[in-house]
């Protein structure tokens, strides 16, 4: 049982170690596809500022190789050796990325650029984009051929700019009103108010006289009047608070003086003559707290008998040409078969950038132009040699354009 | 005992089939990853045109390539009559007629003086340039081929009206350029309103290489010399231009190794 259990173990284990291998391979591979590529050491690729990355080409300070030039262009088999023209060329590209580079530096015209041209019945052609150069032909057993041209590239880097222009509000200061001032007037008059209540004045019914006192009462004794304000014979000069009544200072009861006498007869018990009115006053204070590739296709023939070739050649006088310069085209074709072909025409669709200068296209054959707009508001140019072009034999098509 | 019922010959050849294609299927991704890596474009897509001077030439630069220590040639143009000199060693140099031609580098920020500004006598303007790229250009077509900034007299008298005017030089994709003839004196522009940002119009319509801003304030006195203001006075490098002679032909301008502003006595 603990033998099935192990190998049951195993099994079942089998297929989560593909699984954790797959899941390893994977993340190693996400962790690692977008990193920079790395590259050795070396001291010579030091750049001035220490930056050890590139070599030295890559900055500029190295003269551009000749491309291609030992590396004729045709389909394989077809080359033959000769001499090239001088291409422009960055001093650098990155690795696995063909010069010139970057593309956007430079003007291309030439070759077949995306869907490849075809040629109808009727010679009408298809698929002729913006930079497509092609020669179509026909041959003796009635097929209607097409050939690309080389590529040409002119550095003309163009520049443009988008302008933003912003302005500062940070003076301006909005502020909103707090409130609406709206007088209301009446809505309407007055009404008057009656009086609820009114007030009679009575006269009075009879008269009140005043009754006059009808005895005179004294205290006299020893034969003199004794009229004593102050009790001196105590130890203050006045009498006390308790002792200001008539019946206390002159002996005489009054009857309005009954309850504070009572008042003070009850108290008499605990007033002393130490006693008197009292004021606390409290003294606690108050506080008061808040921001180009100019090249030239040459095709070695090692034909069979009946082989059709035809070479076509664009290459121009600048490698280099800033807005406004005059660029020369010239493109060369030969028949380098061995069967005559005819109905030759060259059909160059310039770049958007060029502009053709019109009458400005000779051929050395007896040829006739024909110019129309092109899709990138440059011109179509289309060359159809008259005379067939027997083996051996060629011509060679020269206009001029101005870069735009 | 289940894995007794199952019959190994139905089950494991399928499952390691299915593994074998997996693994193709991540070794093709990952040559596709590799040539897309070779592709990649220098779109700026966390970038945008507000950013502060040197913010995006800065993250450029981590992008990697030949960028770092390279002074790309920039021409820099002005109204005629006008001066403008660059920033060297805590002061402004001898202000110069334009075009002038500078080797600037790539990721800094450069602080330009303009004056003698046409029907602006006497008051200057404090623009900025910045190159977040430079060109490949063949050997010695590099100063023929210079990045052209313009400080047109436009947008001069707008940033001495106080409005800030930011423009973003970018190379034009020939495949998608006007077909027009364009003034060599003159550079197509576009304008763009507040709520747009240039440098996403400018990854647009081809290649941003360089932004230069107009319309910053004046500095004050004690500023003018001031290394903040400044931006550090990067080194550049003087370019002759043909026709013109110069006593500092190809001479390379470094800042000194103290800052003036460093040697300031502290305040209390």
């Amino acid at each position: 049982m603990t033998l099935a259990s192990a190998a049951e173990s195993a099994e079942a284990s089998r297929p989560n170690l593909w699984r954790m291998a797959l899941i390893a391979l994977c993340a190693l591979i996400l962790c690692s596809c977008r990193g920079p590529v790395q590259q050795a050491f070396d001291p010579s690729t030091v750049a001035a500022d220490g930056y050890p990355s590139l070599p030295p080409a890559a900055y500029g300070s190295q003269p551009a190789v000749a491309l291609a030039a030992d590396r004729p262009i045709g389909p394989s088999g077809t080359q033959q050796p000769a001499p090239l023209p001088y291409m422009a060329g960055g001093p650098w590209a990155p690795p696995g990325i063909s010069q010139p580079w970057p593309k956007d530096e430079y003007l291309q015209d030439g070759g077949d650029r995306e869907l490849p041209v075809a040629v109808g019945n009727q010679w009408q052609v298809e698929g002729l984009e913006p930079e497509d150069c092609v020669a179509h032909f026909d041959t003796l057993d009635g097929r209607t051929l097409i050939e690309p041209s080389n590529r040409v590239y002119v550095y003309s880097p163009r520049f443009g700019a988008v302008r933003q222009v912003v302005s500062l509000v940070s003076n301006d200061k909005f502020s909103r009103a707090a409130g609406v001032y709206l007088p209301t007037g009446p809505v309407g008059p007055t009404s008057t108010q009656p009086v609820a209540s009114s007030t009679q004045n009575i006269l009075a019914d009879r008269q009140v006289g005043a009754k006059l006192a009808g005895i005179f009462r004294s205290r006299q004794g020893d034969g003199a009047m004794s009229t004593t304000d102050k009790a001196r014979e105590f130890e203050q000069d006045s009498f006390l608070p308790y002792e200001n009544v008539k019946l206390i200072r002159e002996g005489i009861l009054d009857e309005a003086e009954m309850a504070r006498l009572t008042r003070g007869a009850t108290a008499a018990l605990a007033w002393t003559a130490r006693q008197a009115a009292q004021v606390i006053l409290d003294e606690t204070a108050a506080m008061a707290d808040v921001s180009d590739q100019g090249l030239q296709s040459v095709f070695t023939v090692k034909a069979p008998p009946g082989e059709v070739k035809l070479r076509v050649i664009k290459v121009a006088d600048k490698q280099f040409a800033e807005p406004g310069e005059e660029v020369a085209f010239t493109i060369r074709f030969d028949n380098v078969g061995n069967q005559l072909i005819g109905n030759v025409t060259i059909i160059d669709n310039l770049t958007t950038r060029l502009e053709y200068i019109a009458d400005s296209a000779r051929c050395s054959l007896d040829a006739r132009f024909f110019t129309e707009p092109s899709q990138g508001d440059s011109v179509v140019i289309r060359c159809e040699i008259a005379d067939p072009v027997a083996p051996g034999a060629g011509g060679v098509i020269r206009f001029r354009c101005v870069v735009r | 005992m289940a894995f007794k019922l199952r019959c190994t010959d139905t089950k494991e050849l399928p499952s390691r089939s299915r593994v074998a294609g997996n693994l193709a299927m991540v070794a093709l991704l990952s040559l596709a990853a590799g040539r897309l890596l070779a592709q990649e474009s220098g779109v700026h897509y966390l970038h945008q045109g507000v950013m502060p001077p040197g913010a995006i030439g800065s993250r450029q630069l981590q992008r990697g390539g030949p960028l770092p220590g390279f002074f790309q040639p920039v021409e820099i143009r002005a109204p005629a009559g006008a001066l403008v000199s660059l920033a060297t060693a805590g002061r402004f140099d001898q202000p110069q007629p334009a075009p002038l031609c500078a080797g600037l580098l790539i990721g800094q920020v450069y602080r330009l003086r303009v004056v003698n500004i046409p029907l602006n006598a006497g008051r200057e303007v404090f623009p900025t340039i910045e190159v977040i790229d430079r060109l490949y250009a063949p050997p010695d077509q590099q100063r023929r081929f210079a990045i052209p900034v313009e400080l047109a007299q436009p947008d001069l008298q707008m940033a001495l009206d106080g409005k800030f005017v930011t423009r973003v030089i970018y190379l034009e994709d020939p495949r998608s350029a006007l077909p027009v003839r364009e003034d060599p004196k003159m550079q197509n522009w576009f304008d763009v309103g507040p709520r747009r940002d240039p440098l996403a119009v400018a990854d647009s319509l081809g290649r941003p290489v360089a932004i230069l801003r107009l319309g910053a304030r004046l500095p004050l006195p004690d500023e003018a010399a001031d290394m903040d203001f400044l931006f550090g006075c990067p080194p550049w490098t003087r370019i002759p231009v043909p026709g013109a002679t110069q006593a500092n032909t190809g001479k390379m301008s470094m800042p000194p190794a103290a800052a003036p502003s460093a040697q300031k006595e502290p305040q209390a």
